[in-house]
């Protein structure tokens, strides 16, 4: 199991999109589309996504988000982003 | 009362023509022709029919879908619409140039077969010379996929005669480097269930598949990831067939039947309705087809009264029928089936006689030479024959 490298810049992977629109009405979920299937992320799930920019490093998508919830515990923060990533780069759904 | 179920994939069989003649090919015994495929026209009106349905992804198949003179112009209808476009193909008939303006007209995702790792043992299969051409369309693929967004996965479906081959297909596709290996067991319709007695593993075989696809995908994490179908004739329960009847995929045909399934054609009675005729929302929501075996009230114990009943939907109807002789009966791949003894008399038939798992090779198999005896799929209007 390999954790992200901080400075690595994450991306969608190749075949990984945004729907464009989704029927469903709720708005704090968005759909990641990828060869097989679909993903709905919400919350710090679909903040962490949205930040695979392939500009950002992966400690600033940490402090981004340790910025956002101020109130959570940092270490946390980072723990759920790491264990993210990794999930996702494994299911090709995140590149480096 | 079903409208809150959505088509999320919508698989466009596109047409039944191909180069390959592959033993355990998806599509019906009896194939449509040429003539009888819908429009251009029809396929983009479909497309955006099933967007509006809430349809996310266009599974482009076939037969070969680049029998299609107009496969473009049906990418770039299906990618209008908002749908994700999948490719799902041979790879015969597919030039760079070619390449290049599907994934100009919004092809996102192309999905390769190879039968095999070596050359003799593929071209049996597809009953054609076309391995070395297909590593070619591979690496083109990759040359493109730097200049592209495009998604490249390789599938190889795994059956006794190239199970024992795992390490080497991988080994090919370590070489060929898609993003996604995909190894699929036959499953048991059509073509494949008359070749079932060449087609169906050793159990010995399925354990040390299993070990080298889990040590592969642990060797090969964060590169390329593989996917891995069991055979459902192995498992303990049934497969949750696409996702439960009419819960989750339709299938339109060449002619723009709308079906539940590759395989439901063969469940006698059954009426498709045609895009044709009707908007594919009243044939998803009211068709009979669709209606008829979604729920719970057409089953039989025991899955009428099983706990898992919403986790596999009492597995394939197509298997029920054609193993069982009843569409609505349990999937006879589940042990509590009355009728699973249907299943295991061919497993002890493939596994007895021996250790034939280092000795797959036609012949040591006492039963059936498969060179002089497959059933190679036929193309639209030819008879059935043995090549």
């Amino acid at each position: 199991m390999f954790a992200p490298e901080p400075n690595c810049k994450p991306h969608l992977a190749a075949g990984c999109r945004w729907a464009e629109s989704t029927p469903d009405p709720n708005a704090n979920e968005r759909t990641l589309l990828f060869p097989e299937g679909a993903i709905k992320v919400e919350g710090t799930g679909r903040a962490i996504l949205e930040l695979c920019d392939g500009e950002s490093t992966v400690m600033q998508i940490t402090q981004e988000l340790q910025a956002e919830f101020e109130a959570a515990d940092p270490v946390r923060i980072q723990t759920e982003v790491l264990t993210f990533l990794q999930q996702l780069h494994e299911q090709r759904v995140v590149d480096y | 009362m079903h409208s809150s179920l959505v088509p999320l994939a919508l698989i466009a069989e596109l047409t039944h023509r191909c180069p390959l003649h592959c033993v355990y090919c998806s599509n019906p015994l009896k194939m449509q022709r040429a003539s009888s495929e819908i429009s251009t026209e029809d396929w983009s009106r479909v497309f955006h029919e099933a967007a509006r349905l809430g349809t996310l992804h266009a599974h482009l198949t076939g037969g070969e879908p680049l029998a299609r003179a107009d496969l473009q112009g049906l990418i770039a209808s299906a990618h209008h619409a908002g749908l994700y476009t999948n490719l799902i193909t041979s790879g015969i008939g597919l030039s760079e140039q070619r390449l290049e303006s599907l994934i100009a007209a919004g092809l996102e995702h192309i999905q390769l077969s190879f039968q095999d790792s070596q050359v003799a043992g593929a071209n049996e299969i597809s009953g054609t010379r076309s391995h070395e051409h297909k590593v070619k369309i591979a690496q083109m693929i990759k040359r493109l996929q730097s200049q592209s967004a495009l998604a490249f996965t390789m599938n190889v479906v795994v059956h006794r005669q190239n199970m024992d081959r795992l390490p080497e297909i991988i080994a090919l596709a370590e070489e060929l480097r898609p993003d996604t290996l995909e190894i699929a067991n036959v499953q048991y319709y059509g073509w494949a269930l008359r070749n079932r007695d060449a087609l169906l593993p050793t159990r010995q075989q399925l354990e040390q598949a299993q070990h080298t696809v889990s040590s592969a995908q642990e060797r090969l994490r964060g590169r390329m990831r593989i996917d891995y179908v069991a055979p459902d004739y192995y498992a303990r329960y049934p497969k949750a067939c696409m996702g439960g009847w009419g819960r989750r995929l339709l299938l339109i045909d060449p002619k723009g039947d709308v079906l539940p399934c590759h395989a439901a054609g063969v469940i006698p009675g059954m009426k498709f309705d045609n895009v044709r005729e009707r908007p594919l929302q009243w044939i998803w929501q009211q068709s009979e087809a669709f209606q008829r075996y979604r729920g719970e009230e057409w089953m039989q114990e025991p899955c009428r009264s099983c706990e898992r009943r919403e986790i596999d939907f009492g597995g394939c109807r197509c298997q029920a029928l054609l193993l069982a002789g009843d569409a609505s009966a349990t999937d006879p791949a589940c042990f509590l089936s009355p009728r699973h003894s249907l299943i295991e008399e061919q497993l002890l038939r493939i596994n007895s006689g021996g250790d034939m798992s280092e000795n797959a090779a036609p012949d040591r198999n006492p039963t059936i030479e498969p060179a002089d005896a497959w059933q190679y799929r036929t193309n639209p209007g030819e008879s059935l024959a043995s090549r």
